[in-house]
């Protein structure tokens, strides 16, 4: 069924570009094909035999007796078509689980693998909008729609074959009305869109305005001025009756259309075939199985249409994952980090190492590492300047080192470029000895830990929020950690403590409070090199006073990166490298 | 689950469309007959044919399967726009019960539905209870109502085929829909789908951390496990549906049998006329063409049960202040208000929002109140309007105990700006006009300026009628945030509340600003929010709050700027 791929808005019952991604898509397809056969069969039997019957007893007043074994046929086909009804839905429901499972999967650990660049701005709600609404429109496309459009392919065809061998000028009669349905949904589509596309933006307006009110009754009720707001609502609903129904006038008018040819398609043919029975032209039986099969022509052509909503968003769906899906990997798609612009430096620092790391309190195997940058250059793409242009720094196993810099000089770049959130154009990352060429993206992050800038929590207990790197960490350890950057007393004061919900329906953390939790959760990763973004951007001085000392004893032994615009939280720093602002081209800005 | 009855509370309703609903009934119910009519009356002209009994003798016939078959489609298209029509009619009152129902509850007690997506489920929750009538009502209604008429109809050729029909017909309509009726998981299915959404936006937003921890394989599991959960519950009542479609085919496979059969043996006995052996069976086939839709309006009846449980649990939501019985009258003029020792709690075990607050606003009187987020000064303006009760102390109008005013008098005293004010759709003269009906285009000039707003008023296309809110222009925060202190400048209340009236504006507009809305207040009283020192220079007193308790209190001779 699948016409070339490259005719767009030709319908089509399954996307090619999905069937290769998606084993079985085209197996489902067929069942679906073969399945409308095999009703379509089993239509012109049923047909054929109560025609029999009722011809039989009309003419020739036979006895129960002697139709038993046609009427046995009449009650079979009705059942057989039960069972092949059954099994089609069932068949095409396993294969939309199968195919929304599959792509669910795909799309979110592409998403992933494409990096957090890619995922930054306004995509992460989007792209859950997709794998949320946009798959389930997509079950229904191949659940319901599917199976379908399979029958309106297949069943009317191989009905009007059979009516040909029967009746031609009854033929003729289905086919002008078969034809005529698509004429008129072109017509009336065509005619519903101009109409209602005004009313449709009015109804939007309205609606929100209700939304409006409702989330504006604060402000109204501070006001006094609530009955106000009550007779708009009133007003913005009514108005929304108003507007919904006038478009419907219009919209129903296909779904009309294709009732009306329906109906003309039986008391038509009933005329046609009685008429020629009247002049001889017709015997009976003939007469009786063509009647009887002329609805069936025009039942799966109206499902479709009434079911045409759910192709075109489940195929927007498809489109839209599909095209996640084709965007190549993340050296392609470089991330751009809030402050990333053109920057360069070259420092060298050699800190002097603090002796052999001592026991860490995360009690883990924090084996201290080298970090070792060397000439590392970043390009993002559509950006004439690099982002980083061969910055140099060493710091030995256990060295604390201060990335400073204008906002815009490349700082948090030097930090994704370490995690490997970004390809670097140049230059070589190395930790110990190990190159992190040599090593997976995966493997490589485990000797880091990181806190960003704005720490990301997610919707789980704080206890499950800080051991996001630290899986293994026991309840006593969460607690002295929470101590040390001072939030043990608000947890402390929760009812469900550790097990406190955070995000959403849960608690909500000032920026000071996640910021801490997030630095909670880097040190309590066993990792040997610690990078902290911005670590005290929403934390006053008084705060940054208590928790430098109280942190120190999960920094002993690590190297410790801090990408600050002035070496800040730790009270020495080994090296402090500065990455200036690029010289950029001169446009002067007083 | 059900033991709110719900769903009868909805069609229970006295401001339910009746009228309108049974006009689409019986719409639907012509349509339907039509349907059976010219079926039946198809098997007549063809059996009839068969007889040769001449073009005269058929032309009757045949004119009236014509016009029943003309008249089906528009007889169905009448049903829906009249059904729509009553459906969103109810929907009019249902909004205004949902907006009835936050009015006593927001802010305060509904502090959660800022998030704005409980609000939107509580919105697509009323807008789904319009489906109780066009998704449930009306197709049940319209297939029992065809099949009764088709029982009936067949029971006047021979009396047995009202059995060998309406048996079959009766069972296919109770036990597929009882079957989906009494289905469980819906709420689960629910739960589990709102989950899933809810760790895919959390996997998304929070992958950098996750891909840098080495978490992303255990979140997508998370998600997968979920997803898989929802699944097995959907694929059992996808399984439920089809069994309940095989159901009402195997009815339809006896129903069409057996009248077949009844009729066969009554013209063999020349009990019933010989063309009505083909009026029979086509007469059972159209008795079942509405039935499949039952048992998918009895789960569309589940779905819309879920939404109004949900919304009636609004109505357990606590109210949080009542009027008295006998409301005092509140005495005219700017009044002295007065915290002394307050505390707010907003739930047992949580701990005290505000915290033994004593704080003086006297007549015409300027406070500042500092803090940092979360040390109390939402709550303050809670209590100050009444939007939650104290649990301990006193709060004074003018002397009087707010316990002994009406919350609408006592809020009709101030005049706040703060920081969720909001816009509504309409233009900026709409938005002002709100507070102040009776204003005059001097007033709200006036009220503009002296939010140094008098320069954007006049930049933009349509000035004062410029349409603002959702559909309007663009409007910035910091705008938006004057607009609201000069909607409280408008305002008639007495005390004027400013919650953080100027960030968001570099510090010299912030000044200009704030010089102006003091000016522009004269002898009203202002109590004004802030974290800029330069703010709290400018009143007669500044209040510090940490952790719902007053931590200073500095009382300072105004610096006239």
């Amino acid at each position: 069924m699948s016409a070339p791929a490259s005719r767009p808005g030709r319908p089509r019952l399954v996307d090619p570009a999905l069937a290769a991604r998606v084993p079985g898509l085209r197996r489902a397809a067929g069942v679906a094909l073969l399945l409308g056969a095999v009703s379509a069969l089993v239509v012109v039997v049923q047909a054929v035999a109560l025609a029999h019957v009722v011809a039989r007893s009309l003419l020739d007043h036979v006895t129960l007796w002697s139709l038993l074994p046609w009427l046995v046929v009449v009650g079979l086909a009705l059942i057989l078509r039960a069972v092949v009804h059954a099994v089609g839905n069932l068949a095409a429901g396993g294969a939309a689980d199968g195919v929304v499972a599959r792509l669910r999967r795909d799309l979110l650990r592409h998403a992933l693998a494409l990096g957090p660049g890619w995922l930054s701005g306004e995509r992460p709600g989007e792209l859950s909008l997709t794998a949320t609404r946009g798959l389930r429109a997509l079950h229904v496309y191949y659940g319901q729609y599917l199976p379908q459009a399979a029958a309106a392919a297949v069943v009317p065809a191989l009905l009007l074959v059979w009516v040909a061998t029967q009746d031609w000028l009854s033929l003729v009669v289905v086919i002008a009305l078969v034809v005529a349905i698509p004429l008129t949904m072109v017509y009336f589509g065509r005619e519903a869109t101009r109409r209602s596309q005004r009313q449709w933006r009015r109804l939007g307006s309205l609606a929100g305005h209700f939304l409006g009110l409702v989330e504006g009754l604060a402000t109204l009720r501070a006001f006094g001025r609530e009955e106000q707001g009550r007779r708009e609502v009133a007003a913005a609903t009514e108005g929304v009756r108003a507007a919904t129904v006038r478009t419907l006038r219009v919209a129903f008018l296909s779904a009309l259309a294709m009732d009306m040819i329906a109906g003309f398609g039986v008391g038509f043919v009933a005329m046609v075939v009685g008429l020629r029975l009247l002049w001889g032209q017709l015997d009976l039986q003939t007469a009786m199985a063509v009647l009887l099969v002329a609805p069936e022509i025009f039942i799966p052509l109206r499902r479709a249409g009434a079911e045409f909503h759910a192709s075109t968003e489940g195929q927007a769906a498809a489109a839209r994952i599909l095209g996640v899906l084709d965007t190549a990997g993340p050296a392609g798609s470089a991330p751009v980090p809030a402050d990333a612009d053109a920057g360069s430096a070259s420092a060298s620092a050699t800190a002097s190492a603090t002796g052999s790391a001592t026991a860490s309190a995360t009690n883990s195997a924090t084996n201290s590492a080298a970090l070792e940058v060397d000439r590392l250059s970043v390009a993002y793409p559509h950006r004439e300047l690099p982002a980083l242009r061969s910055v140099t720094f060493h710091a030995p196993a256990g060295a604390r080192v201060a990335l400073t810099g204008p906002s815009g000089a490349g700082k948090s770049t030097v930090l994704a470029a370490l995690l490997r959130f970004v390809e670097p154009e140049a230059g070589t990352l190395r930790v110990g000895r190990r190159d992190a060429e040599e090593e997976s993206a995966e493997s490589w992050r485990r000797h880091f830990s990181w806190l960003p800038q704005r720490p990301h929590l997610f919707q789980a207990s704080i206890a499950e929020n800080l051991r996001l790197g630290a899986p293994r960490a026991t309840d006593p350890e969460l607690h002295r950690i929470l101590a040390a950057v001072g939030l043990a007393k608000l947890v402390a004061a929760l009812p469900e403590g550790l097990a406190t919900a955070l995000g959403h329906d849960g608690l909500t953390l000032s920026a000071g409070e996640r910021q801490r939790v997030g630095l909670a959760r880097a040190l309590l990763r066993p990792a040997p090199i610690l990078l902290l973004d911005e670590p005290t951007a929403s934390l006053d001085p008084p705060t940054v006073a208590e928790l430098a000392p109280a942190i120190e004893p999960w920094l002993e032994g690590r190297t410790v990166v801090v990408a600050s615009h002035a070496p800040v939280l730790l009270g020495r720093f080994d090296a402090v490298i500065a990455l200036p602002v690029a010289t950029l081209p001169a446009v002067s800005i007083p | 689950m059900s033991s709110r009855r719900s769903l009868r509370r909805v069609l229970a309703d006295p401001a339910t469309p009746r009228a309108r609903l049974a006009g689409a009934g019986l719409l639907g119910l012509a349509s339907a007959a039509a349907t059976i009519g010219l079926l039946a009356g198809s098997g007549y002209v063809v059996g009839r044919a068969a007889l040769r009994p001449g073009l005269g003798a058929l032309v009757g016939i045949l004119a009236t399967v014509e016009v029943l078959a003309f008249l089906r489609g528009p007889l169905r298209y009448a049903e829906r726009l009249v059904g729509h029509d009553a459906a969103l009619r109810a929907l009019t009152r249902w909004r205004v019960w949902l907006y009835d129902c936050l009015t006593p509850r927001v802010p305060a007690a509904l502090a959660g539905w800022r998030s704005g997506d409980l609000l939107a489920r509580a919105i697509d929750d009323v807008d789904a209870l319009q489906d109780l009538y066009l998704r449930t009502l009306l197709p049940v209604s319209v297939a029992a109502g065809a099949a009764a008429i088709a029982t009936v109809a067949v029971g006047l050729v021979t009396p047995w085929a009202s059995l060998t029909l309406g048996l079959p017909l009766a069972v296919a309509l109770t036990v597929p829909a009882l079957l989906t009726w009494r289905r469980s998981g819906d709420d689960e299915i629910a739960a589990v789908g709102g989950e899933i959404a809810a760790r895919v936006v959390d996997l998304l937003t929070g992958a950098p951390e996750l891909l840098a921890f080495g978490a992303d394989a255990a979140a997508l599991a998370g998600i997968e496990a979920a997803a898989a959960r929802a699944d097995a519950l959907e694929r059992r009542h996808a399984r439920l549906a089809t069994g309940a479609g095989v159901v009402i085919q195997l009815c339809l496979a006896v129903a069409v049998t057996a009248t077949l059969a009844l009729g066969v043996a009554a013209v063999h006995d020349h009990r019933i006329g010989q063309v009505m052996v083909a009026v029979l069976p086509l007469a059972a086939l159209a008795a079942f063409e509405t039935v499949p839709g039952v048992p998918i309006a009895v789960a569309r009846a589940l779905a819309v049960r879920g939404a109004a449980d949900r919304l009636f649990a609004l109505e357990d939501v606590a109210v949080p202040v009542h009027d008295p019985e006998a409301p005092a009258a509140r005495s005219p003029g700017v009044p002295e208000v007065a915290f002394c020792g307050a505390s707010i709690r907003y739930g047992p075990g949580l701990p005290r929002a505000l915290d033994g607050v004593t704080l003086q606003l006297p007549a015409g009187g300027r406070v500042a109140v500092t803090g940092s987020s979360g040390a109390g000064k939402t709550s303050l303006v809670h209590a100050l309007l009444r939007f939650w009760p104290l649990e301990e102390g006193t709060l004074t109008l003018a002397g009087t105990d707010v316990e002994r005013l009406s919350g609408r008098s006592v809020r009709t005293a101030f005049a706040l700006a703060d920081q969720h004010a909001r816009l509504f759709a309409g233009t900026v003269r709409t938005n002002l006009l709100l507070v102040r009906p009776d204003a005059t285009e001097e007033d709200l000039l006036e009220v503009l300026r002296s939010a140094r707003l008098d320069r954007w008023v006049d930049s933009l296309p349509a000035g004062l009628d410029t349409p603002v809110g959702e559909d309007g222009i663009a409007v910035s925060g910091g705008e938006r945030r004057r607009l609201a202190v000069a909607r409280a400048l408008l305002a008639p209340g007495d005390v004027v509340v400013l919650d953080e009236p100027t960030s968001g504006l570099d510090a010299a507009l912030a000044d200009e600003v704030i010089d102006g809305v003091l000016a522009a207040a004269g002898r009203r009283s202002v109590l004004v929010i802030t974290h800029r020192p330069g703010e709290a220079a400018r009143c007669d007193a500044t209040v510090a709050l940490e952790g719902g308790r007053v931590v200073s209190s500095s009382s300072a001779p105004r610096t006239t700027p």
